[in-house]
Order: structure tokens, then sequence, then C-alpha cells
């Protein structure tokens, strides 16, 4: 089963469209992420625009290039580390004497203020953490089913050529 | 066979009236927390502002009035999302883990095989 009707890879509008896109759609979802306490958004919806890097990569570059650049084992270890993370500060109010996921250390700073909510800040990073690493790591694990011998066939037909 | 088409028969007929038993039951004892039925729907649409929020019932109450003495977070979802629903979004983002460990599993099986039938022919 392949898919080769569409998009041609290393087509040069494609690769040009992804490297001027790339950089735009990273920086705009880390700051849904960052700034998720404060305004409209949050780790899941700017964990995904993140994680469209990887397909943006893959299109311009083919399947080989975007895992050398980023590499599946790493994304997936860095998920299971989001998971473990948003679970402690879970159990910062059980360790400082309150219930389970109970905010704790919310009085410092104004309103507005990035650090101000105490954990739910930290909460809400972890989890576009975990987000962005996990969806990434499962394009990529897609993308693999289809993707490397479109890539073998291509190289032959240069080859031929 | 005919024992056991009556006793189906039988069970539905059971099953239906303990259900409408219990929909008559809830709408004669729920108490009713908001009746729109003072609101003109038409009034409402032209002039949005117009509707009363002073005073919301329950959890919203909550929510509106006491967010910023709560959690002090500018973004009322955010708040919901992380504090006072702590606990399901640690189920969402665990789902997602399961999810795609499900779908590691599934796809590296097939890789193997794939390979075995390749060396193979």
């Amino acid at each position: 089963m392949r898919f080769k009707s569409g998009i041609q890879e290393r087509s040069i509008v494609v690769k040009c469209g992804a490297d001027s896109f790339l950089p735009f759609a990273v920086t705009f979802g880390v700051y849904i992420i960052l700034f998720g306490t404060v305004s409209p958004g949050g780790g899941f919806q700017g964990g995904v625009m993140v994680a469209s890097a990887a397909l943006l990569l893959y299109l311009a570059y083919g399947f080989k290039n975007a895992t050398k650049a980023l590499n599946p084992e790493v994304l997936r270890v860095n998920e299971a580390c989001g998971a473990t993370l948003y679970v402690i500060l879970g159990m910062l109010g059980i360790f400082l004497g309150a219930n389970f996921c109970r905010n704790v250390f919310f009085n410092d700073g104004q309103v507005g203020d990035l650090i101000s909510a105490g954990t739910i800040t930290f909460m809400g990073y972890s989890v576009g953490y975990k987000v962005l690493t996990g969806v990434g790591f499962l394009l990529l694990l897609m993308l693999g089913l289809l993707a490397p011998d479109d890539d073998e066939d291509e190289e032959e037909e240069v080859a031929v050529e | 066979m005919k024992a056991r088409k009556a006793i189906t028969i039988i069970s539905l007929v059971v099953i239906l009236a303990f259900g409408l038993a219990a929909v008559v039951n809830a709408y004669l004892n729920i108490p009713i927390a908001y009746d729109g039925s003072d609101v003109n729907v038409v009034d409402l649409y032209n002039d949005p502002e117009s509707y009363d929020v002073s005073n919301p019932d329950g959890v919203a109450d909550i929510i509106v009035k006491e967010n910023l003495s709560k959690t002090m977070a500018a973004n009322n979802v955010a708040a919901v999302v992380f504090d006072f629903r702590g606990y399901d979004t640690l189920g969402e983002s665990f789902i997602l883990l399961t999810a795609i460990a499900g779908a590691f599993v599934i796809v590296s099986r097939g890789h193997k095989k794939a390979k075995k039938e390749e060396e193979k022919q």
C-alpha cells in the first residue's frame, strides 16, 4: 500500500515553504504553551502545534532526514518524563499537607504574571512538553510505516536517471 | 426456543418499566437549577449583554467570583483544567501515553513480521 499521488518530496517549493513556515509554527506553539495561564490556549493545543514541526520536516526532507533531526527514541523517553513530572507536581500537594493536585503556593506575584498561579503554570508546561514529544513521536511512527519504501524507490529512480 | 423468547420479552419489558419509572422519578424529584422560562430569546440574541450574570449558582459561582482568590490564574479555563479538575487532566494525558504505547507495540511487531517475511523470500 503506497501513497504516491500528490506531494512530491524534495520539491523546491515544498522545501522553501516548510523552511519559512517551520520557525513561526514552533515559536507560536511554544508561546501558547508558555502563556497558558494568562491567555487562551494551554499545554495540549500548543504541544500539537509544536509537533507539526515533525510533519513539516518530513514533507520537506523525507523520512530519513526527519528522523536524523528528531530522534524518535529520545522523544519516547521524554514523553514518559513529562508524564512523571505531572504526577510529581500533583504530589506536591500531598508533600505539603493537602490533597492530591492541590494548588499549594499560588500567592506569589501579581495576577497576570507568568509564575503567579502556583502549580497551574508548571502543570501546563509539563503537559505541553508531554504532548509535543508524544504527538511528534506518534507522527514519526505513523510516517515510518509508509515512508521508507518510497524513499528507496525514489533514490533508485534518481540513480537510474 | 419458545422459553428463550419469553424470557427475552419479559426481561425487556421489565427493563423498560424500570427505565420509565427512573425517568419519571428523576423528573419529579431533581431540583431545577436554572429555569430559562423568563428569558426572551430574541431580546437576548439582539442584546447579549442584557443577560443577568450577577447570580450564578453552584460551581459557576465559585469559579467566577473566587477564581482569583483561589488560584491567581488570569485564565479561568486553565484554572479549571489544571486546578479544579487536576485528576481529569491527569487521566487525559495518560490516555495519550497509553495510546502511543499501544501504537508503538503494534507497529514494531508489524515491522518485525515484515522483516522475517523478507528474509524467507
